[in-house]
């Protein structure tokens, strides 16, 4: 309690809502909080904040938290390697560890991909900031972004892997995809070009639903045609959640 | 409700964190106790790799980080148990390894590059969340990232529910300077929580002068 005043301290509200005091003073205190309101509002605001606080942190953190599965492999390869030290004797000695070994060249695969596919959720900026032609309203909106769709050049594809450090791509793994889409007045530049992959939650997909739904925005006069380049050059990620009123891809 | 909340968050003491000791004779160590001990740390991974992961994330650790922390941490676990050490509060152990790995990567990437690793998502709220909702998250969020460090791991370590003993130990500090921290941390919260009704001072004045 504050000296001169009959009331408990926050320290006091926190410390037995924790249960971190010791019983007698806790009674003291779970007494004093059953014949005192005010201070029993208190304790209610404080109880609020702390709900309000573990929701926030439940839900900014885990919206970030990756599936389980893939980790939880590359732990148990890699710790069958461990416990292949005391493994049984025989030809199972030689078996276990070459299995583990395996496995966990698997797991290593599979995290070096899923973090190469996180590193192209947006482009690198020093290679593709995004590059546009002078061009019209009336001329963009003539077609749709699907019939303004067309195959990026062989040559060009190989130069943005290039640029990327990615030899070993998988055909249908990425989509080179133009960081502004033609169809906003982007051009077929390695600076407009980048790997996009299809394996993360932001992929190539939601991005041609973004495309398309700016395209329609601008085309409806309802977003300038500066403000859509910028916006899917420089956060394309958070312009989708923007127009698309959502924290997830739908 | 205080009580309730964070125990709904929390991980009790039980079994799972104060693991049976394992036969320590030479016979025992082979190929079966390993098999055991591998379980243990799966079983545990399942438990506590959330926990673990959303407090790295607070910690300002970006996900690929904290997904090798993760795994480091088990791995060590896996020694740990392996070696016969401690099977007391598990959950502490887990929390303080991470924490000092996160502490090793952050100073490493420091050293590197002169700057310090940044979490990158912004919490983003669904369409269905009420704008009210989401203007109090947004205040949340801008009180929670302008506390001391130390007052942020607190509050991680405690919604993931450690004791404060626990939060003493796995950030090397006193048992009195967690309920400092913790005081501190939701006066702020809680005044961020009430802007728009009143500061929390402002009522807590006004229940008290009647």
């Amino acid at each position: 309690m504050l000296p001169n005043d009959p009331h408990l301290t926050d320290r006091d509200l926190i410390l037995a809502a924790d249960g971190e005091l010791a019983p007698r003073r806790e009674a003291a205190v779970r007494a004093h909080l059953e014949t005192c309101w005010p201070c029993r509002v208190r304790e209610a605001e404080l109880q609020s904040t702390i709900a309000e606080y573990v929701r926030w942190h439940r839900g900014n953190l885990g919206a970030q938290l990756p599936p389980a599965a893939g980790p939880r492999a590359l732990l148990k390869a890699q710790l069958e390697a461990r416990a292949a030290s005391a493994a049984p004797a025989g030809w199972l000695r030689a078996l276990v560890p070459m299995t583990a070994a395996l496995l966990i060249l698997s797991a290593g695969v599979w995290v070096a991909q899923t973090r190469r596919s996180n590193d192209l959720l947006v482009p690198k900026n020093s290679v593709t900031p995004g590059e546009t032609r002078a061009v019209t309203i009336s001329n963009l909106c003539r077609e749709s972004v699907s019939e303004g769709a067309r195959a990026v050049p062989v040559s060009l594809r190989k130069k943005v892997f290039e640029e990327y450090g990615i030899t070993d791509a998988r055909p249908n793994a990425y989509e080179v995809d133009y960081l502004i889409t033609p169809e906003l007045g982007g051009v077929d530049s390695i600076r407009n070009l980048w790997p996009q992959p299809y394996s993360t939650v932001w992929n190539a997909h939601v991005k041609d639903m973004l495309e398309e739904r700016l395209h329609a925005l601008v085309c409806s006069g309802q977003v300038d045609l500066a403000t859509a380049q910028r916006e899917i050059a420089t956060d394309w990620i958070g312009a989708y959640k923007k127009y698309f009123h959502t924290a997830r891809p739908l | 409700m205080v009580q309730r909340i964070f125990n709904m968050a929390s991980a009790p003491q039980d079994s799972a964190l104060q693991l049976p000791a394992l036969p320590r004779t030479e016979t025992a160590v082979n190929g079966s106790r390993a098999s055991r001990i591998e379980e243990d740390v799966v079983a545990l991974f399942d438990r506590f790799r959330s926990p673990l992961f959303r407090y790295l994330l607070a910690f300002r650790v970006g996900a690929p980080d904290a997904e090798e922390i993760v795994q480091e941490v088990f791995l060590a676990l896996f020694r740990h148990l392996r070696e016969g050490k401690s099977r007391v509060n598990l959950q502490g152990w887990i929390f303080r390894v991470g924490h000092n790995l996160a502490l090793k990567r952050r100073l490493r990437a420091q050293r590197e590059t002169a700057a310090p690793a940044e979490a990158s998502a912004d919490w983003s709220p669904g369409p269905e969340t009420q704008a009210a909702e989401q203007q109090r998250y947004r205040r949340l969020q801008a009180v929670f990232r302008a506390l001391p460090e130390q007052d942020q791991c607190c509050l991680s370590l405690r919604a993931e529910g450690l004791r404060y003993r626990e939060i003493a130990d796995v950030l090397g500090v006193s048992l009195g300077t967690v309920a400092n921290s913790m005081e501190r941390s939701l006066a702020r919260l809680n005044r961020a929580d009430r802007c728009g009704e009143g500061s929390w001072e402002t009522s807590r004045r006004t229940y008290v002068a009647k």
